[in-house]
Parts: structure tokens; C-alpha cells; sequence
């Protein structure tokens, strides 16, 4: 269906058509009563939330998660994970709510709001870091299928074809279930945990005692504090599931649903972080150094401590990881291109009309392909840096977040509450000096040891 | 790309009784639509200043951790 006109001066696209399919079951359960509708209606308007959330859960962030295992076995980290999953809940919950009130994307009101300057700024960060976590996704990819000798640009390519497979009905509601159910494998993590036989008198210890960091904060331990920072929140996040949330259609009716679709996403991912230390903790038991390894490295290194099917499970939840990442990461890029150009943007729309809005999404992920099979670049950086640039660059993005939450004239009565930004306003203040300290420790490590 | 038709037309009322379930400003062209500029004020464009000067600097000292840690 092309263009409809339904009456002078307003034009009906393929898009909202779509969208309005999409709603009239929605509304269909909300007028039903009883606890079937009710768990009918949450099926329905569940999917940003999670797919952000485990999304996130990408290839950078469950090698940060090894590495710590690996690192510092069952301790400080796991309470901390948990937090910095908290800390996206309150964050992300802002997206629901502009996306409800606003019907626009991020990019589209920092544009509108704030013009081009900083929307431009806004822009170079998102397309920036964007990029170099697709990299990093497919580095991941390329690692995990390698375990099972799958040759590299064979790997790329089946993560390339996937990417095309959940978009080829051009529909959103039909993108965001299959991505929904490749996203779910992230859990496969818990059974390799469970392959590793951890302590849990140890688990519930650390999350009832919450120990000091092991050793004091060292350079090494900002550097795993931060990536573990940026395995959780990040800039491409908050354009992701605000243009995820309007390309839903989801309303102010709704917010409630996107709030528990946040927690629940949230929840899924902590518990595959949480079991991604676990799993790589017996490498800290038996002392081995792996700070640097890759995910196949991880699977090879933990294969004769926790056999050969974990180890397996473990690559391929590396694989999934990396996947599931580059779905949604370029499909925030495409979102931000579509708003910022005034393109078409939404997953609903027909090839034809979105030809620009599929052609960088599918551009982004296909260029960061290409080049992770260029044989001899250094791309182990990539990895290293991905999630710590995302630490960086997060408070410049959080502060038009809550300027943006916090506007009368675009919000109405869904401003945050005082709470809300006090606990944004600390976000900032914890990202911003976790961000200083890192570079002090570069920058004058004499001075960092003194404080530390 | 479009298949216009003229209201009145089965298909126009019936895609009308469908996007009735749609807030008027969830529809495509209603989105076209700018909003309004809000312009910054002295203290919120020093924090922005402030955070995006400091994303410069901590992004120098990444690329700088990079390059002396190849060599």
C-alpha cells in the first residue's frame, strides 16, 4: 500500500496503517479484563525495554564480564553489576516517557529543541560510537563462531544474513519478536554458570556484604570498573528504545507497561551478566591471567574446567551477543539518520519508501563487517576501548536526556519527578568522575596512585 | 510510491475507522511537523559546554592510551 489521503492537507502512510494494527490489538486487550488480558496486554507492549537491555548485553560487554570473572572471581563486582543495571533503568525509563508524550525520536527533538548545533554534536558521538561497538560486535562474532571453525568472513556473513532476515516483512512488530526471541539466548550464559559449579555461599556473601574493590582501586580495576560501566549504559541505548518506543506506538496509556518492559529487560540482562562472571570465575580460581582475551580465547581457556559443552555454549552465546547488538545498534543509527534528514524512519515501512532508512541501516552493519575481515588491523583496541568511550560520552548525552525530561512544553505532566533527576544528576556526577579518574591514571599514574 | 486516493473513496473511510486508534500526532504527517526552538540559557549551556569539552579531552586521552600502548 502506497499514500493514502484521508482528508485535505493530512497523508496516511503504509506506516501508520501498520501502526494502527498494531494499536486496535492493544486496545483490544485493554478492554478485556482479567489476568489473561492483562498478560496478553504485557506481551503486546513489551519489547524496547528488553530488546535495549539485552541488546546491551552486546560482544564488548560479556568480555568485560569474563574479564571480570576471570579477574576477580565472585566479589565486589557482582553487587556493582547489578547497580550499573539499576542505573539504566532510571535512565532509560526517561526514553519511554519522552517517546509516550513526544511520538519523536531523540535525535529528532534534541534537533527540534535544542537545533542543529548541538543536534549535530549529538549526532557525531551517537554515529561515532555507534560505529566502533559494530566493530566491536562483529570482532565478537568472527571470535565465537571461530571456536567451532567457521572461517571468518563466512561468520560475517551469517550475522549479516540474520540482520536481513528479521527485517525482511518490513514490519515492525514481526522485527521486534524475532529479534525478541534471538535476544532471549543471551541467557544461555546461566547454564554455562551453572557448568562452572560456582560458590553460591560465596554469590550470596558478595551481594549481602558488598566488600571493597580487591587490592584498592588500581588502573586495571578503573579500567574493568569502567567497562563494566559502559557494558550497561550507553548513548546508542537512549536513541534506541525512544525510537523504538514511538515506532511501537506506544502512548501515555502505556507508560506503565514500558516502565515494567525497562525492569524486565533489565532484570534478564543482570542475570546474564551476573552469570557471565560466574561462568569465567574459575579462571580466577585456577589464577589465570585473561585480561586480554577474546571470546573464543575464553571458551578455549575454560573449556577443560567446564567441558566441552559450556565451553560451546559459551562461544555461542558470544555469537548471540554480537548479533543481537548489531541488530539493534544499526538499526539506532538508521533511526537518528531518519530523523535528523526528515527520511522515513520506521521498521514498518515498505522497502520502496524506506530505502534511505534500510540503506544505513543495513550500511552501518555491513561496513563494520567489512572491515573486521581486513586481515592485520589492530582491532583488539576496538574491543578494549568500545565500552569506556561509551562511559565518556554518556554525560553530554545524559544532560540533553534530562533537559529533554524535564521540558514543560514538549512533556506536560510526565517532567521527571525530583527523585528521578536526583538520581540522573548523580549518574552524571559518577560517570563524569569515573571518566576523570581514568584519565588521571593515564595522564600523571603518580598522582592517581596518590589518591588511590 | 503512492497510490493516492480521494476521500470518500471504501478504501480512505476504512483506513480513517482504523487510524482512529492512532493520537492525532502519532501519524506520519502530524510528525513532519518541527517543533518548537527552546533556546539555552547561560547556566545550561555551561554544563553542556563543560561535559562536551570534557568528552574532547577524555577522548585525546583514550586515542593517547592507545598509541602509547602500541608502541
Amino acid at each position: 500500500m502506497g499514500i493514502v489521503t484521508s482528508s485535505p492537507g493530512v497523508l496516511i502512510t503504509h506506516e501508520d496503517i501498520d501502526r494502527a494494527h498494531d494499536r486496535q490489538r492493544v486496545l483490544a486487550a485493554r478492554s478485556g479484563r482479567g489476568f489473561s488480558s492483562s498478560v496478553r496486554l504485557l506481551w503486546l507492549l513489551i519489547g524496547p525495554g528488553v530488546l535495549v537491555m539485552l541488546g546491551e548485553n552486546d560482544g564488548p560487554s560479556m568480555l568485560s564480564y569474563a574479564a571480570t570473572g576471570a579477574t576477580f572471581g565472585v566479589s565486589f563486582f557482582i553487587p556493582f553489576i547489578i547497580l550499573t543495571f539499576v542505573m539504566a533503568v532510571v535512565v532509560q525509563e526517561m526514553t519511554v516517557r519522552l517517546g509516550a508524550a513526544t511520538h519523536r525520536g531523540h535525535a529528532e527533538l534534541i534537533f527540534d529543541r535544542f537545533g542543529p548545533f548541538w543536534g549535530w554534536f549529538s549526532m557525531i558521538d551517537l554515529g561515532i560510537g555507534n560505529f566502533l561497538t559494530l566493530i566491536a560486535e562483529f570482532i565478537a562474532i568472527r571470535a565465537g563462531l571461530g571456536f567451532f571453525g567457521v572461517p571468518p568472513w563466512a561468520a560475517v556473513l551469517s550475522a549479516l544474513a540474520v540482520l536481513y532476515l528479521a527485517l525482511v516483512t518490513h514490519r515492525y512488530w514481526t522485527w521486534e519478536r524475532v529479534t525478541l526471541a534471538a535476544a532471549v539466548f543471551n541467557l544461555v550464559f546461566v547454564p554455562v554458570a551453572l557448568f562452572a559449579h560456582p560458590h553460591w555461599n560465596s554469590v550470596g556473601h558478595a551481594l549481602a556484604t558488598w566488600k571493597p574493590l580487591p587490592g584498592g582501586l588500581t588502573k586495571d580495576t578503573l579500567l574493568i570498573l569502567l567497562s563494566n560501566i559502559g557494558a550497561t549504559v550507553t548513548p546508542w541505548m537512549l536513541f534506541f528504545q525512544q525510537s523504538a518506543t514511538v515506532d511501537k506506538g506506544l502512548t501515555r496509556s502505556d507508560i506503565r507497561y514500558g516502565r515494567v518492559d525497562t525492569v524486565l529487560g533489565a532484570a534478564l540482562a543482570s542475570v546474564a551478566a551476573v552469570a557471565t562472571v560466574l561462568a569465567t570465575s574459575p579462571l580466577f580460581n585456577h589464577q589465570m591471567n585473561a585480561q586480554n582475551f577474546q571470546a573464543a580465547e575464553f571458551a578455549q581457556a575454560l573449556q577443560p574446567l567446564i567441558g566441552r559443552v559450556g565451553a560451546s555454549l559459551f562461544a555461542l552465546g558470544m555469537v548471540e551477543a554480537g548479533i543481537v547488538a548489531a541488530i539493534t545498534i544499526s538499526t539506532s543509527s538508521a533511526y537518528a539518520f531518519g530523523e535528523v534528514a526528515r527520511k522515513p524512519h520506521s521498521l514498518n515501512l515498505p522497502l520502496k519508501q524506506g530505502k534511505p532508512f534500510y540503506t544505513v541501516l543495513f550500511l552501518c552493519a555491513a561496513g563494520a563487517a567489512a572491515i573486521v575481515l581486513i586481515p592485520g588491523l589492530p582491532l583488539v583496541h576496538v574491543v578494549l576501548i568500545v565500552n569506556v568511550i561509551a562511559v565518556l560520552a554518556m554525560p553530554p548525552a545524559l544532560i540533553f536526556l534530562f533537559m529533554l525530561a524535564n521540558d514543560k512544553e514538549i512533556m506536560g505532566d510526565l517532567v521527571s519527578p525530583r527523585w528521578a533527576n536526583m538520581l540522573t544528576a548523580a549518574i552524571v556526577v559518577l560517570l563524569t568522575s569515573a571518566g576523570l579518574l581514568f584519565g588521571i591514571s593515564i595522564l600523571a599514574p603518580k598522582v592517581f596512585a596518590f589518591f588511590t | 510510491m503512492a497510490t493516492t486516493q480521494t476521500p470518500g473513496t471504501a478504501a480512505a473511510e476504512a483506513s480513517q475507522e482504523l487510524l482512529a486508534v492512532l493520537e492525532p500526532d502519532q501519524l506520519t504527517g502530524a510528525r513532519r511537523v518541527k517543533l518548537p526552538r527552546r533556546y539555552l540559557k547561560g547556566p545550561q549551556l555551561v554544563v553542556i559546554w563543560t561535559l562536551r569539552l570534557y568528552l574532547l579531552f577524555m577522548i585525546a586521552v583514550v586515542v593517547y592510551q592507545i598509541f602509547t600502548g602500541t608502541r
